[in-house]
C-alpha cells in the first residue's frame, strides 16, 4: 500500500510538471503568433498613413514625373497595406472590404500612370484622400481593441466571430463599405462582366427536371443507364441550375445544366483509368468529335495537356467575322487516356458568350517591336480581356530568344493601340 | 531459291550499312507533339540533348523548348519541319543518338540536376540532389517505368499556375475535403482559384490559403498531411476550368461551422457535407 502511494505521488508530480511545461510551450507559441499579428497590424497602420499622404501629395503636381513618382508610391503602398491586412485575424468581411478598397485604389494609380489621364485622378482623389484620412483614424482607434486582450488570442477570436457588431473594427467595416461604393463604383465594363458571369443574357425558356435528365442522356449516352439524383440550385444562387449527380458501375460524377434552356455548365466523371492506349492524335480527333456532339460547332482547337490519367483539351469560339479565337468563350474537355472516353466537359465560359465590339487590327513591324535577338515564330489573332473587362482584338505572338538556352514567350498585344497586355514565359 | 537468298542477303547488308550503328529499339510507336508528357518525351529530350539541339531540363514535358529543339533537328536532317515526333523523325533521331535510359531515369528518380550531352562524359554532367525533375509514364510510354511521382513533376498545369500552386492547393483540398466526393474536392479547389480572381482576397495562392481564419485545415494543421493522387487530380481539373461550385467564394460545413457570418452569405448549392456560397 505504501509502495503504491509513493508510485502514485511520483506519477502525479511527473504529470503536473509535464502539464506545466506543455502549458508554458503553448503560451510561448501564442505569444509568438500574437507578436507576428501585432507586427502586421502596426505595419498596416503606419503604411495606411503613408498611403493617405501619397494620395494627397499626388494632387500637388502638374509635372508628369513628379505625379508618376507619387502614383508609384500609391500603387506600392496600397499593395503593401493589402498584404499586411491579409495577415491579420480581423474577420473575413472586414478583410474583404479592405482588400477591395485598397486594390481598387492601387489599380486606379496604375491605370492613371499608364494612360496619363491625370484629370480624372485629380477629380476623384481629393475625396479619396479625405476618406482615407478618416479610415486611418478609425483604424487606429480600432487597433486598440486588439491590444486590450492581454495576449489572449482565444478571447480576440471569439470577438471576431461575434454576430452582433460591437467593436471598432466593425465600424471600420461599415465605413469602408460606404466609401468603397462611392469612391470606386463599378465601371460599365465591370457591371457588364458581372451580368455575364451571372448568365443574365440567357433568355431561353425554363426546362423541367425531366427534360434536364433527357438532355443529359442525349449528351452523354455512356451514362444513360445511371442512377440520377437531381437537385435544384439554392434560391439565392445567381442563376438557377440543375445539379445532377449520377452513379453507374465504376462511374460517379455530376452534371450542371442551366434551368433556362438546359445549357451544359459542366460535366465530370470519376472512374479508374487503365494504362494509356490512346495516342495523342487519336485523343485530339476524339476531342473534336465530342465538341461537335455537344453542339459546339463554332470552336477551334487551342491546346492540350497530358497528365497521369487524362488529357485536357481546350477549344475556343471562332469569331464569325474575322476568324480570331475568342479565348473568353473557351470549352475544356477531359478525355481518359485508356479509351478516350469523355470524362469531363466545361462549357461555363462558352455559354456566357462575349459581346465583341468591332475593332481594327493595325499591322506591327516585328523587327522594330522586338529586340534584334528575338524571332517571331507564330502570330495568331485572338480576342482577350485587357484587364479592364473589355474584350480586345490582339496579336498573340510566340517569340523565341535563342541564346545560351532557348526561351519562349507568349506576348499578347492589342491589335489597335499596340499596348502589350500579357507576357508569359513558356517552357 | 538461290536468287531469293542473294536478294535477302543484299537487302540485309544495305540495311546494316544505311542505319547508323547506334540505332536501338527506341520510343513507343506513338507520335507525340506539344502537350504530351512521359517516357517517350524523356527519351526525345535526352536524345535531342545528346545531339546538342535541346538545352533545357529533361523533365518529360513536351513544351515549347522541346518543340523548337525538335524542329531544328528536323530542319538539319532534311525532315518535314512540323515539331511532331512521328515514326520517321523518331527513327532518324534514334539513328544518330544514344540513350542510356537506365542512367537518365536514375538521375530523375534521385532528383539530380543533370544534362545528357553526347560530347561530355556522363559523370561530369550530374549535380546530385539539386533538380526539380522527375520521371513520368505518359502516352508515349510504351515501356512505362511505373507511376512514380518524383518531386511532383508528373503533372502539367496551365501556364498561369505553377507546380507549387498545385501542391499547395492539393494540400488544402486534402486537408479540407478528403472525405468528400470527387466533385466536392474539385469545388474546394475551384473556390481557392475563384478567390484568386476576386478583388476581395489576397492575390497569391499562398496568401489565400494562409489568410488567418480562412481555412479550418490551416488552423488544425491538417493542411500538412500528404495529399493523395485524387486530391491532386481534383486540383488539376479545377486549374483547367472546372468549377462545380458555380463561382462560389466560400463554403462551410453546416454541422461544424462556428462562424455566424457565413450563414448570411447567398448559398449556391450543396455538395456532400459542404454548402457553397458567394
Amino acid at each position: 500500500m505504501k509502495t503504491w502511494l509513493v508510485v502514485l505521488t511520483i506519477a502525479v508530480i511527473g504529470l503536473g510538471a509535464y502539464s506545466i511545461d506543455l502549458h508554458g510551450d503553448k503560451e510561448d507559441l501564442q505569444r509568438t503568433v500574437l507578436a507576428q499579428y501585432t507586427d502586421k497590424l502596426t505595419d498596416a497602420s503606419e503604411k495606411l498613413s503613408h498611403l493617405q499622404r501619397s494620395v494627397s501629395q499626388s494632387l500637388l503636381f502638374q509635372d508628369e514625373q513628379a505625379i508618376h513618382s507619387e502614383l508609384d508610391s500609391v500603387w506600392r503602398l496600397s499593395s503593401e497595406v493589402r498584404s499586411s491586412i491579409a495577415n491579420i485575424p480581423i474577420g473575413q468581411e472586414l478583410s474583404n472590404e479592405w482588400m477591395n478598397y485598397l486594390g481598387r485604389l492601387g489599380d486606379e494609380a496604375k491605370r492613371t500612370a499608364k494612360t496619363g489621364d491625370y484629370n480624372a485622378w485629380r477629380e476623384k482623389m481629393p475625396q479619396v484622400s479625405t476618406n482615407l484620412q478618416s479610415l486611418s483614424d478609425e483604424w487606429s482607434a480600432a487597433t486598440v481593441d486588439f491590444y486590450k486582450h492581454n495576449g489572449k488570442m482565444d478571447v480576440w477570436l471569439q470577438q471576431v466571430d461575434n454576430k452582433n457588431p460591437n467593436t471598432n473594427f466593425d465600424k471600420v467595416k461599415d465605413t469602408l463599405k460606404g466609401y468603397g461604393e462611392k469612391d470606386f463604383p463599378l465601371t460599365l465594363s465591370e457591371s457588364d462582366w458581372q451580368k455575364k458571369i451571372e448568365l443574365k443574357a440567357l433568355q431561353d425558356a425554363e426546362i423541367t427536371e425531366k427534360e434536364a435528365l433527357e438532355k443529359v442522356k442525349y449528351l452523354f449516352p455512356v451514362i444513360k443507364g445511371a442512377t440520377f439524383t437531381v437537385t435544384k440550385s439554392s434560391d439565392t444562387a445567381p442563376y438557377p441550375f440543375y445539379h445532377i449527380q449520377f452513379h453507374q458501375g465504376i462511374r460517379l460524377g455530376y452534371i450542371d445544366l442551366t434551368v433556362k434552356g438546359g445549357h451544359l455548365l459542366s460535366y465530370l466523371v470519376e472512374r479508374p483509368v487503365d494504362e494509356a492506349k490512346q495516342s495523342q492524335e487519336e485523343i485530339l480527333k476524339k476531342a473534336k468529335e465530342y465538341a461537335k456532339k455537344l453542339g459546339m460547332e463554332d470552336v477551334a482547337y487551342v491546346e492540350s495537356r497530358e497528365n497521369h490519367q487524362a488529357w485536357h483539351v481546350t477549344f475556343a469560339r471562332v469569331h464569325p467575322g474575322d476568324n480570331a479565337l475568342i479565348y473568353a468563350d473557351g470549352v475544356q474537355l477531359k478525355l481518359a487516356k485508356d479509351t478516350g472516353e469523355l470524362l469531363g466537359a466545361n462549357a461555363m465560359e462558352y455559354i456566357q458568350e462575349e459581346t465583341i465590339k468591332p475593332q481594327t487590327a493595325k499591322p506591327i513591324d516585328w523587327k522594330t517591336f522586338f529586340q534584334d535577338d528575338i524571332q517571331v515564330q507564330e502570330v495568331k489573332n485572338i480576342y482577350t480581356d485587357n484587364g479592364q473587362f473589355e474584350q480586345r482584338l490582339c496579336y498573340e505572338v510566340i517569340a523565341l530568344r535563342d541564346g545560351k538556352t532557348q526561351e519562349t514567350f507568349r506576348v499578347v498585344i492589342d491589335a489597335e493601340n499596340h499596348n502589350v497586355l500579357k507576357v508569359e514565359y513558356l517552357t | 531459291m538461290r536468287l531469293v537468298s542473294i536478294l535477302f542477303a543484299l537487302i540485309l547488308g544495305i540495311s546494316i550499312i544505311a542505319i547508323p550503328q547506334n540505332e536501338v529499339i527506341a520510343f513507343s510507336d506513338q507520335q507525340i507533339t506539344r502537350g504530351a508528357y512521359g517516357d517517350d518525351v524523356i527519351e526525345l529530350q535526352a536524345r535531342l540533348q545528346y545531339l546538342g539541339f535541346y538545352k533545357s531540363k529533361i523533365d518529360g514535358k513536351f513544351g515549347y523548348n522541346t518543340y523548337w529543339a525538335l524542329r531544328n533537328f528536323q530542319e538539319k536532317y532534311g525532315l518535314p519541319v512540323d515539331g511532331v515526333a512521328g515514326t520517321k523523325t523518331k527513327k532518324t533521331i534514334a539513328g544518330y543518338s544514344d540513350y542510356d535510359e537506365k542512367w537518365v531515369k536514375a538521375q530523375l528518380n534521385a532528383g539530380n540536376q543533370f544534362t545528357y550531352y553526347g560530347s561530355i562524359p556522363l559523370d561530369q554532367q550530374v549535380n546530385k540532389g539539386t533538380a526539380t525533375g522527375g520521371s513520368g509514364s505518359g502516352s508515349g510510354g510504351g515501356s512505362s517505368s511505373g507511376t512514380s511521382n518524383n518531386n511532383g513533376t508528373q503533372t502539367q498545369v496551365p501556364p498561369k499556375y505553377t507546380e507549387r500552386d498545385l501542391q499547395l492547393i492539393a494540400n488544402a483540398v486534402y486537408g479540407e475535403a478528403r472525405g468528400e466526393p470527387y466533385e466536392g474536392q474539385v469545388a474546394v479547389a475551384a473556390v481557392i482559384l475563384n478567390r484568386l480572381e476576386s478583388p476581395d482576397f489576397p492575390n497569391t495562392i499562398s496568401g489565400i490559403i494562409f489568410q488567418p481564419l480562412a481555412f479550418t485545415a490551416v488552423a488544425d494543421g491538417q493542411i500538412w498531411l500528404e495529399p493523395n493522387d485524387r486530391a491532386k487530380e481534383a486540383v488539376i481539373d479545377a486549374m483547367n476550368g472546372w468549377d462545380p461550385s458555380e463561382n462560389a467564394l466560400y463554403y462551410f460545413n453546416p454541422k461544424t461551422a462556428t462562424s455566424k457570418w457565413i450563414w448570411s452569405r447567398p448559398q449556391i448549392k450543396q455538395i456532400g457535407e459542404h454548402i457553397f456560397c458567394s
